[in-house]
């Protein structure tokens, strides 16, 4: 026998008990449906034999109620009130209430079942004997949050603030501080409803404590930024993660938001899931376009500003800050197997999706068309990672490196892992205390010993932590350095695994 | 109300000035603006009052609309 | 989809109602702009204003919108904000 493959499966829940003359019924149907339409004729026997017992046959009709002409008892459900309150999935779902209360119910055309239901012998006796419903509209795209909003509790524990009569919603959340200087999505209670469904948390679960007003942080709160910023539901699991990776305490969110200096939180993500969520690590990787990487960084940021009370003329100090500061997300570009991806490298494995958080104030490129050796590559990267800052400047400085495709095949061809790289570079990076710069960014931080001789050799990353990546575009001799300040004990990458 | 959000809105300090009888709408406004702007109320009526009164009206209001333009 | 009911983002510690805007210390030397509404004998309680304000030292500027039912233009606003330091807007009745 050929297995069938149907819409859904009629079948019946009921307590077990016979029917019982009369009583009330209730038929929910929708025009756009076949099996709906096939039964119209069985309903009107159903009313028939009902009635005449002095029971009552309610039809109600999701899409055009004139399906339903000539019943006594026709609804017009349009708005799915009485679906959204029986829970319908699926249509024809006939009812049986007793006392008010549903006491059975039979859901897509199952002839047997419906005269079980009705107590009606010979019921349907011209029709065959089963025929699958179709999907109820209470299950349309985006109808769920929807109805949720207008019939159910939402369950959303926010503030509800009210937009003028006749004034612009985008409008509205400018005028009340919430935005970054570009529009933000009015964050809606259906939007956040469904941006809640990308996560299975608990929309009052509190994540952390937001600098710099330590403010407690529920999934809510953060489901509401998302809207803002333009995040998917499907960002929601890499939002999450990324911001309890910044919570942490080894990243020192507090003193990056609040230091005169122009850096900001950096989001990389590692793994499956970037690839899952169309994030880019490639041409552009750092620039605008890509919704995932705008969005998720986004979110961050407005988290800061909006929950916890982090903006710039008040705790955040920063002279210059930079574009950084709307948005910085990206995905660490894993695609070539000759180096192992960040968090790889970390101990996670390769299916492990992850963030990582490290601070930094933008890019600066590096510039080498000529070099084929990679000990010459080294060079011309030493030259602009020295500089970082100042070239005598050494106590709390770190980068990150990103190196793009022509400049890692240079690596690849000679056989250079990636910490060779940054072994060879360690060791270029070495600043003669003569160069060293006075006071707490360079002299202050050594020892008596160090400073004892002008030609010791100080590491510039002394403190600092440096990493080296993957990521960008295909064509172009180009690598970029993300520097910041911090450092060991200070501000430190942190990752966080997306479970 | 709505010139005096706009006012604001571009930055600059506004206070208005507006005759008692517009209290309760102001109050009304107030809340479905969601913004609280500074209001300094005069004693109502002003169409039938002579020109001398409606001055002496400007005077006895002068200091408290100074007022709602510092930071005090 | 209505989108009259926004959640709030913050942390709600703020009241949900816009503050008005943060008052300058002193006033001493300031140009204030008197905004005439365009209600009847609203121009009389300015002029007496205008008097006022100027014999107290401040520079007085005015201005006039066509008719109280309308909204303010927008450049009559930016003006104001080009031109004045403050604000003082009346006589609503």
């Amino acid at each position: 026998m050929r297995a069938m493959t149907q819409v859904a499966v009629p079948h019946i829940e009921t307590s077990g008990k016979p029917a019982f003359p009369g009583g009330t019924f209730l038929a929910i149907v929708k025009r756009d449906c076949p099996t709906c339409v096939l039964v119209m004729p069985v309903l009107r026997e159903i009313e028939r034999h009902i009635e005449h017992l002095g029971g009552t046959l309610q039809v109600h009709v999701q899409d055009d109620v004139t399906l339903a002409a000539g019943f006594s008892h026709a609804y017009d459900d349009i708005v799915l009130a009485t679906s959204y309150r029986y829970n319908i999935d699926t249509v024809p779902t006939l009812i049986r209430l007793k006392d008010g209360r549903e006491d059975a119910r039979v859901v897509g055309w199952l002839r047997s079942e419906w005269q079980s239901l009705t107590g009606i012998a010979a019921l349907g006796e011209g029709l065959p004997a089963y025929r699958p419903g179709c999907g109820s509209k209470t299950l349309d795209p985006g109808m769920p949050a929807r109805l949720k909003v207008k019939y159910g509790n939402s369950g959303l524990a926010s503030r509800r603030i009210e937009v003028p009569p006749l004034s612009d919603p985008v409008e509205t959340c400018y005028e009340r501080g919430w935005s970054d200087g570009l529009p933000v999505v009015p964050p809606t209670e259906e939007r956040v409803l469904e941006m809640l469904d990308g996560t299975a948390r608990s929309p009052n679960e509190v994540i952390g404590l937001i600098p710099p007003n330590l403010v407690p942080c529920t999934v809510e709160k953060v489901a509401i930024n998302a809207v803002m910023a333009g995040c998917r539901p499907e960002h929601m699991p890499v939002v999450l993660t990324a911001i309890e990776a910044a919570l942490m305490p080894a990243f020192g969110l507090h003193g990056v938001l609040a230091t005169t200096n122009a850096c900001t939180p950096v989001i990389m993500v590692n793994g499956p899931i970037a690839r899952a969520i169309g994030m880019n690590a490639k041409g552009n990787v750092f620039g605008q376009g890509n919704r995932a990487n705008a969005a998720i960084g986004r979110t961050l940021q407005l988290v800061v500003r909006n929950v916890g009370g982090g903006r710039p003329g008040e705790i955040d100090r920063s002279v210059f800050g930079s574009p950084a500061k709307y948005s910085f997300c990206f995905a660490e570009d894993e695609d070539d197997p000759r180096w192992e991806s960040y968090a790889v490298s970390l101990g996670y494995s390769p299916r492990a999706s992850t963030v990582t958080i490290f601070p930094g104030d933008g890019i600066t490129q590096t510039i080498d068309h000529i070099s084929r050796k990679p000990e010459d590559l080294c060079r011309s990267y030493a030259g602009c990672i020295r500089a970082i800052y100042h070239t005598g400047h050494i106590i709390g400085v770190q980068a990150f490196l990103a190196i793009a495709q022509e400049h890692a095949t240079v690596f690849y061809d000679a056989g250079w892992s990636k910490a060779r790289v940054k072994e060879e570079l360690l060791e270029l990076l070495k600043i003669p205390v003569r160069e060293v710069v006075p006071g707490r960014s360079g002299l202050s931080g050594l020892t008596v010993e160090e400073k004892a001789d002008a030609d010791n050799l100080i590491p510039k990353f002394k403190n600092g932590t440096f990493n080296i990546i993957r990521a960008g575009g295909s064509a172009g001799k180009y690598s970029a350095i993300i520097s910041s300040i911090g450092g060991r004990g200070s501000i430190e990458p942190v990752t966080k695994e997306i479970k | 109300m709505h010139d005096i959000r706009g006012l604001e809105q571009l930055g600059i300090v506004a206070v208005g000035v507006a005759t008692t009888e517009f209290k309760v709408a102001a109050a009304a406004q107030s809340q479905a603006l969601g913004y609280d702007p500074a209001v300094v109320f005069v004693r109502h009526p002003i169409q039938d009052r002579t020109r001398e009164e409606i001055r002496a009206l400007a005077d006895s209001a002068l200091e408290q609309i100074l007022a709602n333009l510092t930071a005090l | 989809m209505p989108e009259n009911i926004l959640l709030d983002p913050t942390a709600e510690t703020a009241a949900a109602i816009v503050p008005r805007l943060a008052r300058p210390q002193s006033i001493a030397g300031k140009t204030i702009g008197l905004f005439d509404i365009a209600k009847m004998r609203g121009d009389e309680f300015l002029d007496r204003l205008d008097e006022l304000l100027t014999a107290r030292g401040y520079v007085v500027k005015r201005y006039r919108k066509k008719h109280f039912t309308h909204l303010a233009p927008i450049e009559l606003k930016q003006r104001i904000k080009s031109e004045c330091d403050l604000v003082i807007e009346g006589l609503a009745d």
